[in-house]
């Protein structure tokens, strides 16, 4: 702690924390105006001056000056008071003051300065320079006019997205924001509109919509990827208008464009029930009755284990949870599972047979009644964990690691915080990153090693890294207590390095560095997406990378961990909570009972028409043909279930094939919970009207009473109550953190993995099919969402090269076949594709792009023009 | 696109984001500008984003996004000429070649602009064109300079 005085009051400040920070943490007013919390200080505008004793004889930016001891800091004298006048009416000067049709009116923090410093005159003059005012990008609108140049938004792009797609161009009082003189053509993520502290940036989709102190605020948690964003959703009317994010301003395109989705008209607004092969419109009795009815006779002459649920990544946890207890409790079964098992559910599987399942002791009932949605448990002093979770990273450590290993994931499309994590990283010199993929990504840029990979190669690269890492070092043991190294030593000892340099085309040098440094890292942090989960060895893929970090990670090193990516908000969550056939909530394995089948094995069951298959399918949502690999098959194995249900906001081609659809809430129109992908608990109030659907919470103890369930619940407050009472790892678990400390206890178990990497079939291409930046899921595919202007369509990435000898030009329709099928889609030529390996995006329904794919999410595929 | 042209001048550098100055100072001087479609290349060849290109290359007076003409006429509006009749210099050349700085005649021979100080205060007022100084210059011999360059 560091002793100063400001304006003559004793502070005590932690050390190395600017004046600033110190007095406003003592509530004393610093104006300022270039900075900005969640970006580096760097001193510009100067409206911050303070005088400093001990200190130079002229004023010193609070901003970027750290205090010392025995500092006097004055804020505020009338040479101060003079100076930022002065520097007011320098930034008044031409400014546009057109307050009244400007969207920040009302917040602005120029308006603010201007009402504080008292400035009521500006007697400076200056020609005025042409505003060149930008209408034409898509979703955001620049008025040069109304900047301050603080360099808000170019540090927000440059340092924390990483896009460095805004900059300012000439100089002086000439500066202008720009893009290069021409159209924005960046990640589209608004976090320069968030972070501008005047209305020179500008949402266009909220643009005219209300006034700031028109709307209702509410704090909650973003509904779209694992990232497990807050912000605050502003309605007025009962309308959602938009979304802030005023602490980091960070939030990616589709969290802060993407919400008017709820308003799309596809949206279900009735149940639905098939009748004469088309489906006619019903009352929220009769679906319901319906389905308690065909349940029961179901049961009743085929046993309880005929009805086979699949939750979901998308519904809330006391949803999913309530979901799993329907069948387990209600029907006596484990007859369910989830969309995670072709990808994040590999992975879990994979950690924890290396890692173990999770264990917890010393945990107990806080003495209080706890807050709605508040852990009803404590931890005691001898609170211990051991298990898989406890290698599962958290973003905010990501920048603590030293050296972190991306591989099989494109990182920003699959979770931008975790590209905001690996930039914040990037500002330190020692930390050093190692990008793998296939393809060139976005991090390419920035990393220190990159290594391009034949598709689907991963594991054997990385026995490759364990191999050259275990020749370097003979001696080399884990710094956790971990069993079987002699013999996985013994098996890695078989890998060939020459011959993984040439199946996997990374040169044998590039991983000997890349183990190297790996086996220097004093906190490795090591990264993968659903690319690498959801290849048909996706299990495989994550026991290698289990294995590697069991031989080199530091769990007890801050930034130290396994980083997976939980693909949408709630994907780890649905998995928390039991929706699985083998767990039952909180990871405990099910024992003393038979395991039902998993979403794969149950596909396998109709397909041999097995006595054991379903005759009622239970979905909480989700698009399954859109996402399963082998969209034939699955749509073929859908029709021949006897009685479908399906719960959505969407008429989705599932949905099509479900005898009864039960239209839900989605975002803000429901209450409750999510678990994003580092484990924290995202709150989600409700601030819209239902509008005559209803939550997913309330549908499933609908019918569950209707079938005799003990299943009846006030709200979802309380169905957290039940669920988070037998979750002793969620011991002091709150809404925004992830849980109270355990003293950890990490052991593991190296796995032998299998390093086959063949891919069946002899067509020319290798077909990707991934995420788009633009999209989550099929979720934001439905218009009005803010991100359809930037994405609209699947498009065909194909290196520039192939399309030449294709002959197909940008825009051109391609024919794509696979051994599955084929489909037809306008190519985009993409110089970061490797020649051979193309890309489709998996979010759209047309053309789908499942079509392609067999049991994973690379495919060998024909091109051709046409 | 004159692609050619381009390559040779990137082929004389390792390709490093480092060397962005140098290879505009050598699209400048051959091309007497920098075209739009060869800044988008050499971004994509230094991996340097092109918002931060052009952030240099309108931060420096010796770069230039319009077409340059044959001869650079710099008119010093340093101190000491501004206290000497720069200003009417400026004025005189501005006159006679019926341009305001920063822009070009018509027929592409004279490109006008202002500096501040050329480093020759002592022969103030100072202009030059191309590589050549003029001091003590009056406005008189504005009209005889320039028909030295009209050809
Ligand atoms: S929208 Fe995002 S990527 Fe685009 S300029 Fe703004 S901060 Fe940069
Ligand atoms: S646009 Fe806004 S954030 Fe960017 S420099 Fe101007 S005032 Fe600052
Ligand atoms: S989609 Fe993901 S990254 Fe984007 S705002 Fe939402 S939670 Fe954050
Ligand atoms: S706020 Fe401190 S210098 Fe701008
Ligand atoms: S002021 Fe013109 S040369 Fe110095």
């Amino acid at each position: 702690m560091v002793n100063l005085t400001i304006d003559g009051r004793a502070i005590q400040a932690k050390k190395g924390c600017t004046i600033l920070d110190a007095a406003r943490e003592h509530g004393i007013y610093i104006p300022t105006l270039c900075y900005h919390q969640a970006l580096k200080p760097i001193g510009a505008c100067r409206i911050c001056v303070v005088e400093v004793k001990p200190g130079p004889p002229r004023p010193l930016p609070a901003c970027a000056t750290y205090v010392a001891e025995g500092q006097e800091v004055v804020t505020s004298s009338p040479k101060l008071d003079a100076i930022r006048l002065e520097l007011m009416k320098l930034v008044l000067i031409n400014h546009a003051l057109d307050c009244p049709i400007c969207d920040k009116g009302g917040e602005c923090e120029l308006q603010d300065l201007t009402h504080a410093l008292g400035v009521s005159v500006v007697d400076l003059e200056a020609v005025k320079l042409p505003p060149h005012k930008d209408y034409v990008s898509e979703l955001i609108e620049r008025h040069p006019d109304r900047c301050v140049t603080c360099g808000r938004c170019v540090r927000i792009c440059r340092d924390r997205v990483g896009a460095l797609a805004i900059n300012f161009t000439l100089r002086g009082y000439f500066t202008e924001l720009a893009s290069g003189g021409l159209p924005l053509d960046c990640e589209f993520c608004g976090s320069c509109i968030d972070i501008c502290p005047v209305g020179a940036l500008i949402n266009k989709v909220f643009k005219y919509r209300a006034r700031a102190w028109e709307v209702t605020r509410t704090e909650m948690v973003c509904p779209f990827c694992g990232g497990g964003c807050s912000y605050e959703l502003w309605t007025k009317n009962d309308r959602p208008l938009r979304v802030v994010n005023y602490d980091t301003a960070l939030l990616c395109g589709r969290g802060r464009f993407g919400f008017p989705v709820v308003e799309s008209p596809d949206r279900l607004k009735t149940p639905l029930i098939r009748e004469n092969g088309g489906f006619r419109e019903a009352s929220w009795d009769e679906a319901l009755d319906q389905v308690a009815a065909k349940f029961k006779e179901i049961t009743e002459a085929a046993g309880s284990a005929a009805i086979y649920g699949v939750g979901s990544p998308r519904a809330t946890n006391e949803a999913n949870y309530l979901f799993q207890k329907f069948f387990r409790t209600g029907l006596g079964t484990h007859q369910l599972d989830n969309p995670g098992r072709y990808t994040y559910v590999q992975a879990l599987k994979g950690l924890a047979a290396v890692f173990g399942f999770p264990q917890v002791s010393g945990v107990e009932k806080v003495a209080k009644p706890p807050l709605p949605f508040h852990s009803p448990l404590t931890t005691t002093e001898e609170a211990k964990a051991s298990g898989f979770p406890l290698v599962l990273g958290k973003l905010k450590d990501l920048p603590k690691a030293d050296v972190a290993l991306v591989v099989g994931a494109d990182v920003t499309p699959e979770l931008p915080p975790l590209g905001w994590a690996l930039n914040t990283a990037l500002e330190r010199d020692t930390f050093h990153l190692v990008v793998a993929n296939n393809r060139k990504t976005k991090f390419d840029r920035r990393a220190h090693l990159s290594l391009r990979y034949k598709p689907g190669s991963e594991r054997l690269l990385i026995a490759g890294i364990i191999k050259s890492l275990l020749t370097a070092q003979p001696e080399w043991a884990p710094t956790v207590i971990a069993g079987g190294f002699d013999e996985f030593k013994e098996n890695i000892n078989k890998v060939n390095l020459k011959d993984v340099a040439k199946k996997t085309g990374v040169p044998e040098a590039l991983i000997k560095e890349t183990a190297a440094r790996l086996a220097q890292a004093q906190a490795p942090a090591i990264i993968f997406g659903s690319e690498l989960m959801g290849q048909d060895k996706g299990l495989e893929n994550t026991l290698a990378l289990a294995d590697l970090f069991l031989l080199v990670g530091r769990p007890g090193a801050p930034g130290s961990a396994l980083y997976p990516v939980a693909e949408k908000n709630n994907t780890r969550g649905v998995c928390e909570v039991g929706v699985m056939p083998e767990f039952l909530p909180g990871f405990v394995p099910l024992e003393g009972a038979e395991p039902g089948p998993t979403l794969p094995e149950m596909l396998d069951l109709l397909e041999k028409g097995d006595p054991k298959a379903p005759q009622a399918l239970y979905l909480l949502g989700g698009d399954l043909l859109r996402q399963l690999p082998n969209r034939s098959r699955v749509e073929k194995l859908l029709k021949k279930v006897p009685f479908m249900v399906v719960q959505d906001a969407f008429l989705t081609d599932t949905a099509k094939l479900a005898q009864v659809i039960l239209p839900v809430a989605v975002h803000a129109e429901q209450e409750g919970t999510f678990i994003s992908t580092d484990g924290s608990l995202g709150l989600l109030p409700r601030a819209l009207p239902v509008n005559g659907v209803r939550p997913d919470w309330q549908i499933i103890s609908q019918i569950g009473s209707k079938m005799g369930f003990a299943m009846s619940y006030a709200s979802p407050k309380q169905i957290f109550a039940e669920l988070a009472l037998g979750m002793p790892r969620w011991a002091g678990m709150a809404p925004k953190n992830g849980g109270a400390a355990f003293t950890a206890e990490v052991t593991g178990q190296f796995v032998p993995f299998e390093t086959d990497i063949s891919l069946p079939g002899r067509r020319p291409f290798t077909l990707l099919v991934g995420k788009s930046l633009q999209h989550s899921g099929s979720f934001t595919t439905h218009e009005p969402c803010g991100t359809l202007t930037i994405t609209n369509r699947a498009r065909l990435g194909l290196n520039p090269a192939d399309a030449q000898n294709l002959g197909l030009a940008e825009g051109d329709f391609a024919k794509v076949t696979s051994s599955q099928g084929e489909i037809s889609v306008p190519v985009t030529l993409t110089p970061e594709l490797p020649e051979g390996l193309v890309f489709l995006p998996e979010h759209f329904s047309q053309p789908a792009a499942q079509r392609l794919t067999l049991n994973s999410n690379l495919v060998r595929v024909t091109i051709q023009k046409g | 696109m004159d692609q050619e042209r381009l390559d040779t001048i990137l082929s004389r550098y390792e390709g490093d984001a480092a060397d962005l100055i140098p290879v505009l100072q050598d699209i400048q001087d051959q091309y007497s500008y920098l075209p739009k479609d060869e800044l988008k290349v050499v971004a994509q060849k230094l991996n340097v984003p092109l918002t931060r290109i052009f952030s240099v290359a309108t931060f420096y007076k010796m770069f230039s996004l319009i077409p340059k003409g044959r001869h650079q006429i710099r008119v010093c509006l340093g101190t000491t000429c501004h206290l000497r009749g720069g200003p009417r210099l400026m004025e005189s050349f501005s006159h006679r070649l019926g341009v305001e700085p920063g822009y070009t005649t018509k027929d592409m021979q004279f490109s006008l602009e202002t500096v501040g100080c050329l480093g020759s205060c002592a022969q103030a007022p100072v202009a030059m064109i191309d590589d050549k100084y003029f001091g003590r210059l009056a406005t008189d011999k504005v009209p005889k300079i320039l028909k030295l360059y009209k050809n």
